[in-house]
């Protein structure tokens, strides 16, 4: 396979991953406003600190304001990172894909890329804010079970998990954090109502609230919250079973035969450092190492890994020049 | 030739108003009067069909080409807007013996066309023997002074040649234009009869059409015939610039039907005087590459400096024989509108053979009795630039308003080389469906359109011809410009077998 199709496949995916991600968050936030009244004048800043775009967002906007902030995440084409340059980039990488995809990959792609292409802002007024993103949500869930199933398990579905799973791990570390940069909780906040909703919020926008519910119960503890969302390597947006598909595709890309073995996995570490480091330290036995020692620390050191991981497979696998 | 009203007792009202053009030759009305055409059963057949069928077809074509995504880019569209490429589901038919005299015409064509291009990169025995003015072809645009010395497998600089033909008022095929870059359209000739084979099958059994669908495999045959001293299982792979390319469609068929690589020049790059494609497991060798880039932008070192659409040393790969391209560096020359006075010429030449097909008359505006004799009767005559291709900067006289024979005038007489005039041929018409008025009073006819033909010819060991070709058609009601950008269309072209 080229160099240069696999880093198509890779963006294609891994662009779709990211806009899936801030559909979550915004529209996780935006309920979440709606349930604990805000107590800061810029309810939607934690936001813009958890994806690191404050300075891009001041550039343009004056307050972070509703509508500036939707405007800023999804619509607007000068941030790289909107929704919509996501899904335009997306398509824009499927263009050379057309004979490695199923086209029924490529149709729906290009619907969602034309539909995206005509939002205005109008439309979180009518139909609204809940209803476009439940309709987002469903285009990419949409996307994503035709992708799993009609491409062949070969190199070119390879490199689509490698970049969907590297976003995915960095996405849930970044969400995770959203508690960190929200507010930092007041001690007689701990374990409270607001406390608990926005815990529950977090869950939900990784669709892990019944997960949790089913395996733990009612109560909503953080090392447990940070157990199925990182550690967890039987659901399926936790970082853990990111890394897990990530390793397997590498080690069948690594092995020519598309089947991975122990050997092929050997090789997988010694070529990627970086993933070693990261799948060490999400070992499950490690979860109250990473609370002790801070969160806040170790979710910046899962989304510098994956950074980390994405320059490895650039450099070995993707790297044209 | 007067205008002929359908006569036949047995046509359905669609056809009523059907009147072919004055002194033009009409494809079905006049084929299917003579005895010897083979046309009629599939033009009786089709006088017969009620209106509403007509409807019925070319709605369920159109929604079978979106589905399949067919599609044409184009330019200046800031999102690469697709369009479906307009098709016309009266099928265009030619009988056994028209097309034998074609095959041979062609073949002997694109023979002579590869001689000529071989000829004037290597020896030049065509110059020194006066055939061809030597300071024609070295002044050409199209000359390539980096592919002098290049010899490529079997001698073969051609391998694909789309030749465009027009059927004059006398019913006669004339050669228009050879394209012997990259000629571009073949995929619309299959997927037209795809959808062709599941609009009429009945028809097409009972007429006996002959398929088309060898195409891809006889290409693939060619390139691995075309690998540096023979090579078993060559390595090949076609080169696009890009999805943004009017093309792109054709080069994802193309490589998808034939199995080879889909490259970009980013994909390629030279070393050690070899070509090798970048995969996620490191370098492979290429052996023969299918270009779709003009020269312009195949090698950045000896060609245009800023293309980011080739691949740097490109030229030396094949200087040195360790790799191939089809179709070879410079094979423009060929295809030049002021050479082409010359390819009757050529033939004679080459091949000690008469020109089976005729070409339009054609003149050359640097020879200065020619240029004033033209000049004088400038309305009378089409005026074409010999750099340009795609219809740009033709003027066609007796449709020319004063200021535009003024402005041509003035640009002959400036540079009197880069122009060569034709008499004005009178494309051939074909019965097409059109949809008059739209909503619901919208109603179907049939109505005379002026068309063209291409069919594709392939040089490997053995010459080739498809059994059919691209048949465009101009939709708009007396416009002789068939090109898709422009209001073209397309039909299926029916060859019948013997």
């Amino acid at each position: 396979m080229l160099r240069r199709i696999a880093s198509h496949l890779y963006w294609t995916a891994r662009n779709l991953e990211r806009a899936e991600w801030r559909a979550r968050l915004v529209d996780v936030n935006y309920h979440l406003l709606i349930e604990t009244p805000p107590r800061g004048a810029e309810p939607w800043a934690p936001l813009l600190a958890i994806f690191g775009e404050r300075e891009a967002f001041a550039e343009h906007y004056a307050t972070a304001d509703e509508d500036s902030v939707l405007d800023f995440f999804v619509l607007d084409l000068r941030n790289p990172n909107s929704i919509r340059n996501c899904i335009i980039t997306a398509r824009n990488n499927a263009l050379s894909l057309r004979h490695y995809v199923s086209s029924e990959l490529w149709i729906d792609l290009n619907t969602l890329y034309l539909t995206a292409q005509a939002w205005t802002p109008d439309l979180f007024r009518s139909p609204g804010v809940f209803a476009f993103f439940s309709d987002l949500r469903d285009s990419f869930y949409r996307l994503s079970g035709i992708l799993q199933t009609t491409i062949p398990r070969d190199l070119a579905y390879d490199f689509m998990q490698i970049g969907m799973m590297l976003e995915r791990a960095e996405d849930v570390a970044r969400m995770l954090d959203v508690k960190y940069h929200f507010l930092l909780p007041r001690l007689e906040d701990v374990g409270g109502a607001v406390d608990l909703l926005q815990w529950a919020a977090v869950l939900r926008s990784a669709s892990a609230l019944e997960a949790y519910r089913k395996r733990y119960g009612n109560a909503i503890e953080i090392d447990k919250v940070v157990g199925i969302l990182l550690f967890d390597a039987s659901f399926p947006r936790s970082a853990r079973f990111s890394l897990d598909q990530l390793m397997v595709s590498l080690s069948r890309i690594g092995g020519e035969g598309f089947s991975s073995s122990a050997e092929d996995s050997a090789k997988v570490s010694a070529y990627f450092p970086a993933l070693n480091e990261l799948d060490a330290a999400l070992k499950s036995d490690r979860s109250t190492h990473a609370l002790q020692s801070g969160l806040h620390q170790f979710l910046i050191q899962i989304q510098d890994g994956c950074a980390a991981i994405g320059d490895e497979v650039f450099g070995r696998y993707l790297r044209v020049d | 030739m007067a205008a002929i009203v359908l006569e036949t007792s047995s046509a359905t009202p669609v056809w009523a108003a059907y009147k072919s053009g004055e002194g033009v030759f009409d494809e079905m009305l006049d084929l299917a009067r003579s005895e010897r055409s083979g046309c009629q059963p599939t033009a009786k057949a089709l006088f017969s069909m009620p209106p509403d069928w007509f409807a019925e077809i070319s709605g369920r074509a159109q929604q079978m080409f979106r589905r399949m995504g067919v599609t044409f880019n184009v330019y200046g569209a800031a999102d690469g807007t697709e369009r479906i490429f307009p098709f016309d589901a009266i099928p265009r038919v030619i009988d056994a013996d028209t097309w034998a005299t074609l095959e041979a015409g062609l073949i002997q064509r694109v023979r002579a066309l590869n001689m000529f291009v071989a000829d004037v990169y290597g020896d030049g025995n065509i110059l020194s023997d006066g055939i061809v003015p030597r300071d024609l072809v070295l002044g050409c645009p199209q000359f390539r002074r980096a592919a002098a010395g290049i010899k490529p497998p079997l001698g073969n600089f051609i391998t694909v040649a789309g030749i465009d033909l027009v059927r004059g008022a006398d019913g006669r095929f004339y050669v228009l234009e050879d394209n012997v870059r990259t000629p571009s359209g073949v995929s619309y000739v299959i997927e037209n009869r795809l959808v062709m084979t599941r609009l009429m099958p009945d028809l097409m059994r009972s007429c006996r059409v002959r398929s088309v669908e060898r195409y891809p495999a006889d290409l693939l045959q060619c390139l691995i015939e075309q690998a540096p001293g023979g090579k078993p299982n060559p390595t090949i792979a076609l080169l696009t610039p890009g999805p943004y390319n009017s093309a792109f469609f054709e080069h994802v068929f193309l490589s998808q039907q034939t199995g080879i690589e889909l490259v970009e020049g980013q994909d390629l790059v030279c070393v050690d005087h070899k070509l090798y494609m970048k995969t996620v497991h490191g370098l492979h060798q290429v052996d023969v590459l299918y270009r779709r880039i003009d020269d312009d932008f195949a090698d950045p070192l000896v060609f245009r400096s800023d293309s980011m659409l080739g691949v740097a040393g490109l030229t030396a790969v094949l200087r040195a024989g360790n790799a191939s391209v089809a179709n070879g560096l410079g094979t423009g020359i060929a295809d030049d509108k002021a050479i082409y006075a010359f390819t009757p010429a050529m033939i004679r030449y080459y091949l000690f053979e008469e020109p089976i097909l005729p070409i339009v008359e054609t003149y050359l505006l640097r020879d200065r009795e020619v240029r004033e004799e033209v000049l004088a009767k400038l309305d009378r005559y089409v005026i074409k630039p010999t750099g340009a291709s795609g219809g740009y900067g033709v003027v066609i006289g007796p449709k020319a308003s004063e200021e535009e024979l003024a402005q041509v005038r003035k640009l002959i007489i400036a540079e009197p080389a880069n122009f060569i005039a034709q008499p004005v041929i009178q494309l051939s018409m074909h019965p097409t469906i059109v949809a008059a008025g739209s909503g619901s009073g919208a109603q179907t006819q049939i109505v005379p359109r002026h068309i063209d033909f291409r069919p594709f010819v392939l040089l490997g060991e053995k010459p080739k011809v498809l059994a059919g070709g691209l048949t465009r058609v101009a939709l708009r009601e007396g416009s002789l410009i068939v090109n898709s950008s422009q209001g073209g269309g397309s039909k299926d072209t029916w060859v019948l077998e013997n």
